[in-house]
């Protein structure tokens, strides 16, 4: 089985709690990630009730989001979602960048925003730029890199972003990562 | 001419470190193909035919003399010897090893050059007129909107794997030389009643197997506005432009499938949402950007007017190149040069390390150090005085770099083709040497004027056959080449897609089919001011199609 490891700024996860689920009939124990569309068929009850009264031993709901699906769907909902998973089905389809920064810019969602699926070290620096912060990583390679310490990307940035940069000398496009 | 600052620097060294890197691991074997390809075409690095293949961006067309003879010491060092300019106004290089593209791209950096974005599913190349702040009919010069599209799409995060390639051409004068209806995006620099600056909008045009003229979104878009309706457009089509097919990915399929109407309000929808955010360019930045674009001093040199006259009484070819290659310039002083990439049974676009070389030492000498590549595979001096025309003239025509054929039958387009492009199903340079060794009289090209053939060794048509007024497409037919002939395409203000006549040619019968048309057109033209396009417009297909193929069976 292919090792999968979640990795933030902050370095690798440990005991990361979240499961990807498929069907939602029966939720397992735990915190889980399940698609958008199952998402939106959950209950209010299901969706409002789990994971924010203190001492409850319940679980978090997140959401997982497809290429295809419209985020703006659950513009309503995002003030209780602990964490959007984009998927990247394909390193090669850059829909999710543009849900992560619509997620970020537009619809105001301040929870965590987790890359999935076919995540390289290549992408990630631009990932992170438009607001992703937590990585599932699965690529040897990318793990070997981050690893190391060694995240890649450019500190030099020719256009504002989701994420916080200092503005970058000379005209009002530019930024600079820390 | 803009020049990097610290900044432009830095961000061009970082990025060759990380290509470096990127092709370590792939010598290394610790990333396969797959993974490598998207990385190294997005620094301009394709796996050609026989060799890599690299792709070196010249902004909008514009080169220093130091840039011009980096190009050609790379022609030199690390190829065989010359480069070809593209109709992105690029360069490309046939023959060089993948373990020194790093190396290459430190040089280019050296000079503020790069690759970056020459190829893949991103922002290419912005492209803009190549006589940019010197035509006289320029309302403003479109490349300080280039240079601002350039910066901001340079590894732009969110823009990095869309679709299919995306690419945005702006023009500033009334006529468009920079076919901008052929583009993903297409911006016409222009003043509003009230004198302020904007553009006019047009997007969805491209080439290819399914051509279309761009359509035109908004008849006026502020210039602050620039990138703000440029994000709008991009996010619109990451998000909704097909993936299921690459034939069908551009944004011009977009366009068609969902209408022009309706995108257009998704577009509009989008920017709304954007429009108050970072992305609202400050005058003072136009402003800053604009100047140095600033047009050179350039000193009184009226003598020039009578030292034409008496030269070109003197030298009937000198009078003839400068009829031809010569265009007015806004200073009365002073003329725009076309340099012919195009010698009479030549390769369109090539050129050597001594020529590219000679082409630098004459712009500093005579034309304020500055260059120009046009989307027609030739190079132009901006600011050439008129007294140093002859000088000029003299120097180039010992290069091989004289030919009187700007926008004459010999100023042929043509892609790579077979001989080099993996795509290609037909060569395209032979034809092209062929039909301008058979047109290669002065005299006879003259008779004929303006007429622009373009040749495409496949259907992706990097070759521009769908715009030319005689467009000429190699296809393969039971694994021999057959060439397809359209009339009637036009690239400039009134963008129009070539119509095709009818059954191909093979290759040693493809030279007389052209020669049918053109003298059909001779034969039928109102007067020798009716140019082709114009005349073809009037008449239409029909006596082209009889003088190929015979009169139409009559119906049944």
């Amino acid at each position: 089985m292919t090792e999968v490891k979640v990795w933030t700024e902050q370095g690798f996860v440990a005991n990361d709690p979240w499961q990807i689920v498929e069907f939602q009939d029966e939720l397992p124990e735990g915190d889980v990630i399940v698609p958008l569309e199952a998402f939106v068929a959950l209950s209010d009850e299901q969706r409002h009730g789990v994971g924010l009264e203190p001492g409850r031993n319940t679980r978090r709901i997140g959401v997982l989001i497809s290429p295809d699906d419209e985020p703006e769907t659950i513009a309503d909902m995002l003030g209780q979602i602990a964490l959007v998973a984009i998927d990247f089905p394909k390193f090669s389809d850059g829909r999710g960048f543009s849900h992560a920064a619509m997620l970020r810019e537009q619809l105001g969602y301040g929870g965590e925003i987790r890359a999935v699926g076919d995540v390289l070290i290549d992408q990630i620096p631009l990932m992170r730029r438009v607001g992703f912060d937590s990585f599932s990583v699965k690529s040897a390679t990318t793990l070997k890199r981050l690893e190391e310490g060694r995240p890649g990307g450019i500190s030099l940035h020719y256009q504002p972003t989701a994420k916080d940069a200092q503005a970058g000398q000379g005209y009002s496009w530019r930024r600079r990562s820390a | 001419m803009y020049r990097y600052d610290e900044f432009d620097h830095a961000f061009v060294r970082e990025r060759v470190e990380q290509y470096r890197d990127q092709v370590d691991r792939r010598v290394s074997g610790e990333i396969t193909e797959d993974q490598f390809k998207p990385l190294r075409l997005m620094n301009g690095v394709y796996l050609q035919l026989h060799a890599y293949m690299l792709r070196v961006a010249v902004p909008y067309g514009t080169l220093s003399s130091t840039q011009m003879r980096r190009l050609a010491h790379i022609a030199r060092v690390y190829d065989r010897g010359y480069g070809h300019f593209t109709t992105r106004q690029n360069i490309q290089y046939n023959w060089p090893k993948l373990v020194d593209t790093p190396k290459i791209l430190e040089e280019l950096a050296e000079v503020e050059m790069h690759a970056i974005q020459t190829s893949g599913n991103c922002i290419r190349n912005v492209t803009a007129d190549h006589f940019a702040g010197v035509a006289a009919d320029e309302v403003a010069d479109p490349r300080p909107y280039a240079e601002i599209l350039r910066q901001w799409s340079s590894v732009h995060p969110e823009f990095s794997f869309l679709p299919r390639k995306f690419k945005i051409a702006v023009t500033g004068a009334e006529r468009d030389r920079a076919a901008i209806q052929t583009h993903d995006i297409g911006l016409h620099l222009k003043k509003n009643d009230a004198g302020e600056l904007g553009f006019a909008v047009y997007i969805g045009g491209g080439q290819g197997r399914t051509p279309m003229v761009a359509k035109l979104i908004r008849e006026f878009l502020p210039e602050s506005e620039l990138l703000s309706y440029t994000t709008a457009i991009l996010r619109v089509y990451n998000l909704f432009g097909r993936r299921d097919n690459k034939y069908k990915a551009r944004i011009k399929i977009l366009v068609h499938e969902t209408g022009t109407e309706e995108l257009t309000a998704q577009i509009e929808a989008e920017w709304e949402k954007l429009r108050a955010g970072e992305l609202a360019l400050p005058d003072a930045d136009i402003a800053a950007i604009t100047s140095y674009f600033a047009i050179p001093d350039l000193p009184e040199r009226s003598e020039g007017w009578a030292l034409l006259a008496a030269e070109k009484k003197r030298d009937a070819q000198f009078a003839a190149w400068v009829q031809q290659n010569v265009t007015a310039h806004k200073n009365p002083d002073y003329g725009v040069v076309t340099i012919s990439l195009k010698p009479i049974g030549g390769i369109p676009g090539d050129a050597s390390d001594v020529q590219m070389d000679l082409i630098a030492d004459i712009a500093e000498a005579y034309s304020q150090d500055e260059i120009r590549v046009t989307h027609e595979q030739n190079l132009v001096l901006p600011h050439v005085a008129l007294a140093d025309l002859k000088a000029v003239y003299d120097q180039l025509a010992g290069a091989e770099l004289a030919t009187a054929n700007n926008n004459l039958i010999t100023d042929i387009i043509a892609c790579p083709g077979l001989d080099y492009c993996a795509l290609a199903n037909a060569r395209s340079i032979p034809v092209a040497q062929e039909i301008s060794n058979r047109f290669g009289s002065a005299e006879r090209q003259l008779e004929i004027g303006e007429l622009k053939i373009k040749i495409s060794g496949c259907i992706n048509a990097c070759g521009h056959h769908h715009v030319g007024h005689i467009g000429i497409l190699g296809v393969e037919k039971k694994g021999a080449e057959l060439y397809q002939i359209t009339l009637g395409g036009s690239a400039d203000n009134e963008t129009s897609i070539g119509e095709i006549v009818g059954r191909g040619f093979e290759p040693e019968k493809i030279t007389d089919a052209i020669e049918t048309v053109v003298d059909t057109y001779l034969g039928l033209r109102t007067s020798p001011e009716e140019t082709f396009i114009q005349a073809y417009r009037r008449v239409g297909a029909q006596p082209f199609k009889t003088a190929l193929y015979g009169e139409p069976a009559k119906a049944a």
